[in-house]
């Protein structure tokens, strides 16, 4: 019974709505009063891939967020690592200041770093807008995969080195695949919230780092809700292509394709 | 290589470090940019800050709209994971609930306009029903006065969010300790009173702290379903932001630095309040 409730609840509030994006973006535009009709159409997507300037938003909205990614990664890897299996003085206390910028406005760092960034060359330009996207992204990231590395039996990686690995090959061989679920979940969460700034981007990007949600802002006083549809699923569907790259980049740093293909795994 | 492998935590933390300094460096430029005036550096602007009268209702609009929005997401959130933890850990459970996560705030923004607005989903389908004689009929949810339709976005999305935040701290409850409990007669009130709560509860303040400050200081939701009067804090603070004249502009500045102050010194404070290694970092597993 409890179990009925839970599924069916789930499933009209979060299964539903994403279906009726879906199905908005591909039926014509519903006018109101007129009952809904279901004349298939791709016009939703055609326009909404079709218009280059869309499709370079999309770009670079993807190209941005990988960045954001790789970046929280190589900073929350190892700060997910020393926080987990290390003791040091002021541990506790560096735990708290690593997530205090969830606690603080976001564009109150945007806005700070918008005059140094304008010094240095970086104010319009992607490289600036990645670095502010590390704002909201880095504290997830890092606590992510503390408790990744908490899962992960340091005595694990110690045997690898017993047995003559060195600290890359470790990392390749044993920490990189036992670390994928977290590293997953921290790479859906960065992706998800670099495409979801609109505001950091705009005062960083100063409207030459044209994203995804930069168009779609002013789009959305549109009223063509097929095209803003496949606008909105489209949203989705670029933390899922995120993911299957960064798991493609995984994969092969530790060296599993050449492995599967010999038949050792 | 000594040395390198006594200092090993340092060497790991350079990157997680280099960030903190620039938060740090933002906030200090932040608050340069606020008491600087083309005549040298002044408090000036914080002492009339206070004296526009359209701040002081955005700052009360802003704390009902996020108070309201932040306890019925973590209250409801709570519920649903205590009573359906074991369901939402699986697989098909956990897919459900990141359905929202997957959307920025925006676009779920849009879908309750497309949803709920005066000419929206459910009304043009309650006519067609005939339970509605008119468009103007139908109540107004989105771009009210009441911040209804950003109650409601926020809410459709953060609950997910306080459920997979919850979710890992509920299933690694010790649950030994209720049958301690039980063999020593205690109920369900000892059970939350001795266990639950202190268990979970650095992780419900985590949270509270969290959407407080995302919701109040949030953009995107209150530009697209708010109207523009009354106008919540960022709304405001990004007008100031790019307004034509100087004060406004250190207005923006010394605003948000306001806000960061009061939040991060709440923030510290529940830190300290709290025993510090039952804080959430320690505990929560993320798996999602």
């Amino acid at each position: 019974m409890k179990k009925w409730i839970f599924y069916v609840s789930a499933f009209l509030l979060f299964f539903i709505p994403a279906v009726l994006l879906i199905v908005k973006s591909f039926t014509p535009v519903w006018r109101w009063g007129e009952p809904f009709t279901f004349d298939w159409t791709l016009r939703g997507w055609e326009t909404f891939l079709l218009d280059s300037r869309i499709f370079e938003a999309m770009m670079i909205s993807l190209f941005i967020a990988l960045v954001v990614t790789f970046m929280n990664l190589f900073a929350g890897i190892p700060a997910g690592k020393a926080l987990s299996h290390s003791e040091f003085k002021g541990k506790s206390a560096l735990e708290v200041l690593v997530v205090l910028p969830l606690f603080l406005p976001a564009m109150a760092a945007a806005v700070g770093l918008h005059i140094t960034m304008i010094r240095l060359g970086l104010a319009n330009s992607w490289l600036g807008v990645a670095i502010v996207h590390l704002v909201p992204t880095i504290p997830y990231t890092i606590k992510v995969m503390k408790s990744g590395y908490d899962r992960l039996n340091p005595d694990m990686l110690q045997q690898g080195k017993m047995l003559g690995a060195g600290s890359w090959h470790v990392f390749r061989t044993i920490e990189l695949p036992m670390l994928m679920p977290s590293i997953r979940s921290a790479v859906f969460l960065t992706v998800t919230i670099s495409m979801s700034q609109y505001v950091l981007t705009a005062i960083i990007g100063g409207g030459n780092v044209i994203t995804l949600p930069i168009i779609y802002y002013p789009f959305l006083q549109s009223v063509d809700d097929t095209v803003m549809a496949a606008f909105s699923v489209a949203f989705a569907i670029l933390p899922v292509l995120a993911v299957l790259f960064v798991e493609l980049a995984a994969t092969i740093l530790a060296g599993r394709f050449s492995m599967s293909k010999r038949g050792a795994l | 290589m000594k040395w390198y492998q006594t200092n090993k935590p340092a060497v790991l933390l350079i990157p997680a470090l280099l960030f903190l300094l620039m938060i740090v460096y933002s906030l200090v430029m932040a608050f340069a940019e606020s008491i600087r005036s083309p005549e040298g550096w002044t408090w000036q602007y914080y002492a009339d800050l206070f004296r526009q009268s359209q701040l002081i209702e955005s700052l009360g609009y802003s704390l009902l709209i996020t108070v309201v929005s932040v306890f019925f997401s973590v209250l409801i959130g709570w519920g649903v994971v205590r009573w359906f933890s074991s369901f939402i850990d699986e697989p098909a459970g956990k897919w459900l609930v990141w359905i929202p996560m997957l959307f920025p705030h925006f676009v779920w923004g849009y879908f309750i306009l497309l949803l709920l607005g005066q000419s929206g989903l459910v009304s043009s389908f309650l006519y067609q029903a005939g339970w509605l004689s008119s468009r103007e009929a139908f109540p107004v949810f989105t771009q009210d006065p009441y911040g209804i339709g950003i109650i409601i976005t926020y809410l459709w999305k953060e609950i997910p969010f306080v459920i997979l935040m919850l979710l890992p701290a509920y299933l690694q409850l010790p649950k030994q300790y209720g049958e301690v409990i039980s063999v020593l007669g205690g109920g369900r009130k000892e059970w939350f009173k001795t266990v639950e709560w202190p268990w979970v509860q650095p992780v419900i303040v985590e949270i509270t702290l969290i959407l407080t400050a995302f919701i109040f200081t949030a953009y995107e939701v209150p530009a697209l379903l708010g109207i523009s009067y009354p106008q919540m804090t960022a709304v405001l603070a990004y007008e100031w932001f790019y307004g034509a004249a100087w004060e406004e502009r250190s207005y923006a500045f010394g605003l948000l630095c306001i806000i960061a102050f009061i939040l991060g010194a709440i923030a510290l404070l529940s830190f300290t309040l709290m025993n510090r290694r039952r804080w959430l970092l320690s505990k929560s597993s993320h798996q999602y």
